[in-house]
């Protein structure tokens, strides 16, 4: 007992030939994870190394000053002057150090794993003390000559800066 | 007790032979009073779980205390007093509540500031703060301690810092276990990302909803733990307290429904998380429409829209739940759930729409849209693109307020990552949406500082406790039976069992490096806090050329000036940063001051100081204004003054009148005051006023004058 409205809804289709089509709702399953954590740790390099300063500034990749004496452009890497500005070689350099020390840190736990054969877990330990320590030197390095330079720049009376509060910027591309 | 016994046994058959071997035979009246001391003493030992306790407690209030002396150096430097621009108006309503009494306040029309409009305070500000200091500075009169309001608002930001690290604790404490707070207190004690804004003297917001924005996740963390009523209207007034002391309340009412959507999304749904997120959402949003100036934006503002959308879902939810334990049929759930997701989302869409059209719901206010789309606020709102707060974070910002937690963060991640728990997702979710907007505008670092310092501690003790273990691990006895020895065979080849070489000397190296890195951490934030985040930015220091200090008072001395030499009902006309402090200090009528929330005034006064002198008199004239006050640092070498900053006027005043236009004070693009400038600069009321009468004055010995 055919439903009358269905039989005439039904008739300007009657003229087409349904294809066979083996299609699947795709089926979604949540990621691992550690597949989570990788995509979390990408995230947090491009924060850290200032990437939505880099998209909103928009600062060169590395800067250059020209030599007084020979006359040569040489290349600077830290913005010079300023507190909050980077360049975006160095903003991603620096972003590295410091997932990299992260990384030290997470390999020195993977060799407290007792499962794991031991020149696997000797390997951990050594790459993770690495990792840190180089992470944490360059980051020292980077920071103490970063900060000698930019919180000497004072004008020629006043000794002391207030790094976060020159309340406004100057920097305009006209 | 026969161990301290046989101890004692031994420690005087020692000293009776040493007494043998030296003089003779010692007293025995001697020996047996120190026999007698030594068992006392031991009668006071404490069991290994009241040591614990001991330790812990006194490492809490040794960080208490450090939280509040390490944000003291101003007032131990120069005075007590209170810093800055935002925090004057505060200390002002503070001044205006002790005075008068609540009723006052909250109906109070300012006529004194942005004049001709005037100001209704009782309905445009955060009371929190307040409230919090003007109750602290009773309860300390009914004590009989007469201490003067303005001290006690000087001292309230680092008192709450401190409370924030007992807080730290027992988060800590909910995440993993007691070690784990520890380091969170003692890492939020001195972090320089939170110094910066809670220094003595800095009486401004944020001190205390800092305070309550870790108390509110803590009570609710706490209620999704146990799903216990109590904890839940615990954070819903923890909550009240927040949407009382910051307009960044709209942080906690976005994160909790994004923690919610997560943990349904990973399959974490409990009746737990709905009684505390039923309740926290329901009572906080009550409680908060008590404040005025919030109203009622929860249920018509876009940014809070999607709490409302996640309370339903939750409701969604739990009936699902409910129909599936009736239902014995899965298939006939699965039809039912299919009916149930159209339907729900096709109501709230529905509703969504309808609020969006009517206009019931408004959008996203520019200063929160401009988190979410970084670009927004440089084209289009120059106001907020101008204060230097706002800009984006760049890696040594990031760098200089953290420090190692930088390194730490991902690391704790990763153990966070392994132990996965209710709370632990919570504390990934504040961590990385925090960090992001951290990295948007630098002023959210200080929000993004609880987090990045509780996942930092999870990966310190995380570390610190393998370390450990491995340094206290004991080599494996050697099995000797026969029927076992295959076994013992394997594992001794696969490594099972077996230390690492140099196992116990390698995590002593390891320990103290840790202490190493700790230690510099310490260091760097103590240096942060006394060089940059210790000045009051009221008083300058500077340095002469044979050493001695020398400190500017300008500042205050030209407001006294102004409250002394001026009528009373005298109108002072300045630009809008200084306007909360003339107000303040000076007691005198300011046209536009730091609430900026009139952008057409603002642009006239700018208009004002950027014309012809004969435009800006008339201009000036029609406000009604008897004062000029600029500032100009071009004597001491003084760089945030009013030449500085004077695009931005030029660029406000552009913004709504169009006769304004920048390039007319450039010269060729760049911006000089010197001869070269452009003429309509030279010519300008801001420019003619600063060097007012220059060439007669002599800046340095030696230099020609001007």
């Amino acid at each position: 007992m055919t439903d009358p409205l269905f039989l005439l809804v039904k008739l300007p289709y009657q003229a087409l030939r349904v294809p066979r089509l083996r299609l699947k709702a795709p089926a979604l399953s949540l990621p691992s994870a550690s597949a989570v954590f990788a995509l979390v740790l990408v995230s947090y390099f491009l924060v850290i190394s200032g990437f939505v300063y880099d998209v909103i500034v928009e600062p060169p990749g590395i800067g250059s000053r020209q030599d007084p004496i020979t006359g040569a452009i040489r290349p600077v890497v830290f913005l010079p002057g300023r507190v909050n500005g980077q360049y975006i070689i160095e903003g991603l350099s620096s972003g590295f150090m410091f997932v990299l020390g992260g990384i030290g840190i997470i390999m020195l736990d993977l060799a407290t794993d007792k499962a794991r054969a031991r020149s696997v877990r000797l390997s951990f330990v050594a790459a993770g003390i690495s990792f840190v320590s180089i992470a944490y030197t360059m980051i020292r390095m980077r920071a103490c000559r970063l900060w000698k330079k930019r919180l000497n720049v004072s004008l020629h009376v006043i000794s002391y800066a207030r790094c976060q509060e020159v309340k406004y910027i100057l920097s305009w591309k006209a | 007790m026969s161990s301290t016994t046989s101890i004692t046994s031994t420690k005087t058959d020692k000293m009776a032979a040493k007494g043998d071997h030296a003089i003779g035979t010692p007293p025995a009246g001697i020996m047996s009073a120190l026999e007698g001391v030594l068992t006392q003493l031991k009668a006071f030992r404490l069991k290994p779980k009241q040591q614990e306790m001991l330790l812990r407690v006194s490492a809490l209030l040794l960080i208490y205390i450090l939280a509040f002396a390490t944000r003291l150096f101003s007032v131990l430097r120069y005075e007590s007093v209170i810093h800055e621009f935002d925090p004057y108006f505060n200390y002002r309503t503070t001044l205006y509540l002790t005075q008068k009494g609540f009723y006052e306040f909250w109906n109070w029309f300012d006529y004194e500031s942005w004049y001709p409009l005037g100001r209704i305070i009782g309905g445009t500000l955060y009371p929190g703060l307040m409230v919090t200091a003007a109750l602290l500075y009773w309860g300390l009169r009914a004590l009989s301690f007469a201490v003067h309001i303005k001290d006690v608002c000087v001292l309230t930001a680092p008192f709450f810092a401190s409370n924030t690290t007992i807080v730290a604790y027992f988060f800590g404490k909910e995440l993993r276990d007691s070690g784990t707070g520890l380091i969170a207190a003692a890492f939020i004690a001195i972090c320089p990302g939170y110094i910066s804004r809670s220094v003595a003297g800095s009486y401004d917001n944020e001190g205390v909803a800092i305070f309550a924005l870790l108390l509110t996740f803590y009570l609710f963390v706490k209620a999704v733990n146990t799903g216990s009523l109590a904890w839940s209207v615990a954070s819903a007034f923890g909550y009240f307290y927040m949407v009382s002391a910051w307009g960044g309340y709209i942080f906690i009412i976005n994160l909790i429904p994004i923690y919610v959507v997560v943990l349904l999304v990973t399959g974490r749904y409990s009746k737990r998380l709905y009684i505390a997120y039923n309740t926290l959402y329901i009572l906080g949003m009550l409680l908060a429409m008590q404040i005025r100036f919030v109203g009622f934006q929860h249920v018509q503002s876009g940014e809070h829209m999607a709490a409302m959308g996640v309370f339903f879902l939750m409701q969604v939810f739990y009936f699902a739940e409910w129909v599936k334990a009736q239902l014995v049929d899965p298939k006939l759930f699965q039809a039912f759930l299919k009916v149930i997701v159209i339907g729900a989302g096709s109501v709230g869409a529905l509703g969504l729409g309808l609020g969006l059209a009517t206009g019931y719901i408004s959008p996203w206010t520019g200063r929160f849209y401009s988190l979410l789309d970084p670009t927004y606020a440089k084209d289009n709102i120059p106001i907020i693109a101008s204060v230097s707060e706002h800009q984006p974070t760049s890696w040594s910002s990031f760098m200089f307020d953290f420090h190692i937690l930088l390194i730490l963060f991902p690391a704790g991640l990763y153990f966070c990552f392994k132990r996965l728990t209710d709370a632990v997702i919570f504390v990934l979710c504040y961590g990385l949406t925090s960090l992001y907007f951290a990295g948007v505008m630098v002023r959210l670092i200080l929000v993004a500082t609880p987090a990045v310092c509780l996942i930092g501690a999870v990966a310190v003790s995380a570390t610190l406790k393998n370390l450990a273990k491995l340094l206290r691990e004991k080599k494996p006895t050697v099995v000797t039976s026969a029927k076992t020895s295959g076994s013992t065979k394997a594992a001794a080849k696969s490594g099972h069992d077996q230390l690492l070489p140099f196992q116990k000397e390698g995590a002593a190296v390891l320990l103290l490096g840790c202490l190493y890195l700790l230690v510099q951490y310490a260091v760097h934030c103590t240096w942060v806090t006394s060089e940059a985040y210790s000045s009051p930015s009221i008083v300058l220091a500077a340095r002469q050329s044979n050493g001695d200090r020398v400190i500017f008072d300008d500042f205050r001395e030209a407001y006294y000036w102004l409250r002394h030499n001026t009528p009373s009902d005298a109108k002072v006309a300045s630009w809008w940063d200084y306007g909360y402090q003339i107000t303040a200090m000076a007691n005198r009528t300011v046209i536009v001051d730091n609430n900026t929330w009139n952008n057409t005034h603002i642009a006239t006064v700018g208009r004002a100081m950027s014309s012809y002198e004969d435009e800006s008199y008339q201009i000036l004239k029609s406000l009604d204004v008897d004062y000029v006050l600029v500032v100009f640092g071009g004597v001491t070498g003084y760089s945030s003054d009013d030449i500085n900053k004077f695009l931005w006027m030029v660029r406000i005043g552009g913004g709504v009148f169009p006769i304004i236009k920048e390039p007319d004070y450039l010269n060729n693009g760049e911006y000089r005051i010197d001869k070269e400038a452009a003429p309509k600069m030279l010519q300008c009321l801001m420019y003619k006023l600063c060097y007012y009468r220059f060439g007669e004055l002599s800046t340095e010995y030696g230099k020609p004058p001007g």
